[in-house]
């Protein structure tokens, strides 16, 4: 059957350079064939047949889970883009008021969209000057760092070394396994964003989260944050799974996402878990690496994780 | 290439050519098939490279460079078809391939389109359905969020229009057409009206039907789908509502006062476990056809003990449509990648 369609999704707030980035995709001669779907004409100036306008709306599942808010528009529009062939890629950019999590959520719940398509990562585009500001004031700018996969943080050449760092603690706060991406004008190769695979459980293989900057100052109450957990002790399969599960199901809400490597006591193979919300893939994915530490690793991303338990819980999950 | 696919298939059927294979004609369009209708002794059926594909009887099929981009919907009107594009334009097609632009929507999508038999046309655009009456008055009919799915009634005096929450039913009046609610969580992506007129049913975006009784909106649950439903037709003088997404066409029974409430389907056509995906009406015949997942196509009587007959033998790819003509004289089914089988049932059908 037909390969899956890789998605990008570019999300960010208004000003960070979202518009001169999605200009430059459809107009730089990199060989591609993307169908972009955007929330308005106009911004783009572009008079393209690729390019679509969709209204963002945000559909309940009537299945029970909270969680399972999908994007009717992004169901309605990529069920016709696959009645095209040739398409090499379909980006969604999103408004700055967008809660990425209908987005990816889209592509775990809708059958069609999953067998057709693939998330192929979450893009941020992140406004050096201003996101400070955003961060402080609004909730969907925290949402869209937390989910990215890469954070393109452009206008860097407006602010000093000190801010920049300052501004980059604060995303590697909320999202230690993002990677950061520094531009002045989104001049950052098209390869470097576009056809990543960032949301296949192989990638997941590769997060290096900084285990080391753990404590940060008290952050308020709803602010995104995140926890990474480490164990060189392997995990109890099903006490592990128990609690993963019920982690989900009871606090699904609050996790925006989670990934993590697991070191399963009696278990050649690593198993790999990646999830949004409550929606989570997870699987076994080929033996440890010669010579490497067998050790598991899960960072989730989210509100109000202090009080969840997590070390406790997956404390708890170790076999004696 | 008359009857001539070689199809390997050792252990369930036969890979010699069916009966109505070996009459018909098999056609590869290198396009995915999105919508298909009969009119008169043709189906029409439109693709995602734009064109409209014109099957006839003991004629060529036409090819017709139609939309821009992709054909999105079609609906019968008169001796053609109004289809609909990602083009944003609305456009007649006579079954002769003739072209007339009705309405033009500049670059959004026209996502449905809907006809009555007094000529009266629907057509959405994003929240809004464009009615043009027999007399040629237009309304502008708004919804709360996308169309999913339009149908007039027989008489062509009421519209259902699907949408996120349920259906808004409009009703013409002497100036403007008046809305009813009919609400039901959930995505709502199709609609038909019973041919009495008296229920209502729309596809979910869940595995699941939803149907009303219009005389007290009464709420039927059609559920336990293990996949999306994506086709749906009435069948046989009960008649009967099958449906795809099953392993079987499931056929709910809409007799009597409460229709389909508390009763179970009547469970049609099974190929060893197979999902079905589309499924087409047999016109004045009480029996059906139901296209599955692998490209079989299969035949049965609407009875629990008949034996399904092979039509078409599995290729591959899955059927998306599957089309009639009026007269049960010519049948067709399109599979996913664009494999094309056009036959005439001879007395399949009897």
């Amino acid at each position: 059957m037909q390969d899956q369609i890789p998605v990008t999704v570019l999300t960010g707030f208004l000003g960070a350079g979202k518009t001169t980035l999605l200009n430059r995709i459809l107009t730089e001669n990199h060989g591609l064939k993307f169908a972009v779907i955007i929330n308005e004409f106009g911004e783009t100036g572009i008079d393209n047949d690729l390019v679509t306008q969709a209204d963002e709306e945000v559909f309940e599942m009537n299945n029970g889970c909270i969680c399972c808010t999908v994007r009717g528009d992004l169901i309605r529009i990529i069920g016709g883009l696959m009645k095209r062939k040739g398409l090499d890629g379909i980006l969604i950019e999103t408004t700055g008021l967008a809660d990425p999590a209908p987005v990816a959520q889209t592509f775990y719940v809708d059958a069609d969209i999953a067998a057709r398509t693939r998330l192929d990562a979450i893009l941020t585009v992140a406004d050096a000057v201003n996101l400070s500001t955003h961060l402080d004031e609004s909730h969907e700018a925290a949402e869209q760092i937390a989910f990215a996969d890469i954070v393109l943080l452009n206008k860097t050449d407006l602010v000093d070394a000190d801010a920049l760092t300052a501004v980059e603690a604060r995303l590697r706060a909320i999202n230690p396994t993002a990677r950061i991406i520094r531009t002045a004008r989104c001049d950052v190769d098209l390869d470097q964003i576009l056809c990543l695979k960032a949301f296949e459980l192989e990638r997941v293989l590769e997060i290096e989260p900084d285990f080391l900057t753990d404590d940060h100052a008290h952050e308020h109450d709803d602010a995104v944050t995140s926890i990474s957990l480490h164990s060189d002790v392997p995990m109890n399969p099903d006490a592990f799974q128990t609690w993963f599960s019920m982690l989900l199901r009871t606090k699904g809400q609050d996790l925006l996402r989670s990934k993590g490597i697991i070191d399963m006591a009696g278990e050649d193979q690593r198993y790999v878990i990646q999830g949004v919300h409550m929606l989570m893939d997870g699987s076994l994915l080929g033996p440890w690496p010669e010579g490497k530490k067998r050790e598991t690793k899960l960072v989730f991303i989210g509100r109000n994780l202090e009080g969840m338990g997590l070390r406790e819980g997956f404390e708890a999950c170790k076999a004696a | 290439m008359q009857g001539g696919m070689t199809i390997l298939d050792p252990v369930t059927r036969p890979t010699e050519p069916t009966a109505i294979e070996k009459l018909g004609r098999y056609f590869i369009c290198d396009a995915v098939p999105t919508c298909a209708v009969a009119a008169g002794d043709a189906v029409l059926v439109g693709f995602g490279d734009g064109q409209v594909r014109i099957f006839r009887p003991d004629l060529p099929m036409q090819e017709l460079p139609a939309h821009h981009g992709t054909v999105l919907c079609m609906a019968r009107h008169g001796a053609g078809v109004l289809t609909g594009g990602d083009d944003g334009r609305l456009l007649r097609v006579s079954t002769d391939g003739e072209l007339t632009e009705l309405a033009g929507f500049g670059n959004r999508w026209l996502d449905c389109v809907a006809t009555a038999r007094n000529g009266t046309w629907a057509a959405s655009v994003d929240k809004t359905a464009h009615i043009r009456d027999a007399e040629g008055r237009a309304h502008a009919l708004d919804h709360p969020s996308t169309v999913g799915g339009l149908a007039f009634d027989r008489k062509g005096e009421r519209l259902a229009v699907a949408h996120y929450g349920g259906v808004t039913l409009w009703t013409r009046g002497r100036r403007d057409w008046k809305p009813t609610s009919l609400k039901w969580a959930g995505s709502h992506v199709g609609v038909t009206w019973s041919p009495d007129n008296r229920f209502i049913v729309t596809t979910m975006q869940e595995n699941a039907l939803h149907g009303w009784r219009l005389r007290d909106k009464a709420d039927m649950r059609m559920s336990g789908y293990p996949a999306k439903v994506k086709s749906m037709g009435w069948v046989g003088k009960l008649p009967f509502l099958a449906s795809s997404g099953a392993q079987e066409a499931i056929c709910w029974p809409f007799d009597g006062a409460t229709g389909p409430m508390g009763k179970s389907p009547l469970t049609l056509c099974d190929d060893g476990g197979a999902l079905t995906t589309a499924v087409a009406a047999l016109p004045g015949h009480d029996g059906l056809l139901a296209g599955f997942e692998n490209g079989v196509v299969l035949f049965s009587e609407l009875d629990p003990v008949a034996q399904p007959r092979v039509i078409k033998r599995r290729s591959g790819a899955a059927i998306t449509h599957l089309v009639v003509t009026p007269d049960s004289g010519w049948m067709l089914a399109a599979a996913e990648d664009g494999l094309v089988l056009w036959a005439p049932l001879g007395q399949t059908g009897s």
